[in-house]
């Protein structure tokens, strides 16, 4: 498969998300808004945390360019977003995703550059399963060369949680001009929702941060649900930034997805429409809500067909009359 | 532990040496291994780290091949792997 050639400025578009207000949710006393991460250059809201783990890295002299390999284990968003953003920084990246994984995304990976390893769960049935699998393997790999290689991990990097206590808190601060209430995300590493919530509550300290979980055995990429999941250890450390919880079923979350192209002509991942959803269900009299929506639905094309959303003509149908799709740099 | 025939030893085309590397590398890369080989083909894995022992010998049978001989010299084992399927 080619490699892509990405342009370098592609890094100087990572955050200043889009805020968008969705009108089918919107009333006289509550308004509603989508910030669509789908808008930052590899087309998901791991970009932040990818470029700032990365160039916090650099900063500590954990990096050598042409020299350290990226290492990271992860199923999604964020083996895109490494690879693309680490490529144009100059550093090999290697990902290592449960064989499971969706070929959509492995496509992705690959074509952006990075080596791949994939995991089978019977390859080390004490460390578990699917990405216990990858993270094993990853941390084999680096720690028996630590000259060569760096892991990132997003689920214990300070990084992945400064990358949005600086900009996207702050960011949704300025374009709902300091009057945001509430604040609505799924919750996957805890980056993104304690440092928003940190942020936020530090202007406001009345906001109310409300996480969102799938059900347990969901089909929902990128969320964790914490009674079947560990928390991890970015998240345990702000656990208190989140004030009230909400679980979405796979059923309303793939019914959210349909909704939204209906109402609003968005195309949005499931992740996203778990979020909706979520903001639809939760009581509010009164106040401006922000949502995450952390990336669209153009990956997710075979998943819905599988689970009845759209078949795959109602699939590419549907994108021609979106509205709010980005530019993203792999589909150029 | 020895009880290779000799016919193996002389089929043994590739050695994997995973010395030096945690688990579970050195499984991850005798799969790897193993499936670029032809049926029949033998592979000799060298690893030091201990956990390996079982590893490698339970994804062997647990896919279908054979260990045709597990030893331990100084720190390293030597693993014999037959591609069986």
């Amino acid at each position: 498969m080619a490699k892509v050639v990405l342009d370098a400025g592609a890094l100087d578009r990572v955050g200043n998300t889009p805020l968008i207000k969705l009108d089918s949710l919107s009333n006289d006393k509550v308004q509603y808004f989508a910030k669509l991460e789908s808008h930052n250059p590899f087309g998901s809201v791991k970009d932040r945390a990818a470029y700032w783990m990365i160039k916090d890295a650099e900063e500590k002299g954990k990096l050598k360019k042409n020299h350290t390999i990226i290492i990271e284990p992860t199923s999604g968003n964020t083996g895109i977003a490494l690879t693309g953003i680490a490529s144009l920084l100059g550093y090999e990246v290697e990902i290592v995703i449960p064989e499971k994984a969706s070929e959509e995304t492995k496509k992705i990976i690959a074509k952006l550059g990075a080596k791949l390893y994939e995991t089978s769960d019977d390859l080390c049935p004490k460390v578990g399963a699917g990405t216990d699998q990858s993270i094993a393997l990853a941390t084999s790999i680096a720690s028996s060369r630590p000259d060569k290689y760096y892991s990132p991990n997003q689920y214990a990097n300070e990084a992945n949680f400064l990358g949005h206590y600086k900009g996207t808190g702050p960011e949704i601060w300025k374009q709902t001009e300091g009057k945001v209430t509430h604040f609505f995300t799924g919750v996957g590493t805890g980056g993104t929702v304690t440092g928003i919530s940190t942020f936020l509550k530090e202007q406001n300290p009345k906001l109310k941060t409300i996480g969102v979980q799938p059900q347990q055995n969901h089909l929902i990429q990128g969320l964790r649900n914490f009674e079947e999941s560990a928390k991890p250890d970015l998240f345990i450390r702000r656990e208190k930034s989140v004030d009230d919880w909400i679980t979405i079923n796979n059923e309303t979350a793939f019914a959210a997805v349909k909704e939204l192209f209906q109402k609003e002509s968005l195309m949005v991942s499931p992740s996203s429409a778990t979020v909706y959803a979520a903001m639809k269900k939760y009581p509010i009299q009164e106040g401006i809500v922000v949502g995450i929506f952390a990336d669209d639905g153009r990956k997710f094309k075979s998943l819905y067909a599988q689970q009845k959303v759209f078949t795959e003509e109602e699939f590419d149908a549907n994108l021609k009359q979106a509205k709010h799709l980005s530019k993203i740099v792999y589909l150029d | 532990m020895t009880n290779r025939p000799l016919e193996n030893m002389s089929a043994t085309t590739k050695v994997l040496d995973a010395r030096g590397l945690f688990c579970p590398e050195p499984v991850f890369r005798t799969k790897i291994e193993v499936e670029r080989m032809q049926v029949g083909e033998t592979l000799t894995v060298l690893a030091d780290d201990p956990n390996a022992e079982e590893d490698v010998s339970r994804w062997v049978k647990r896919n279908g091949h054979e260990l045709l001989s597990l030893e331990k010299k100084d720190s390293a084992l030597e693993f014999q792997i037959k591609k069986v399927k």
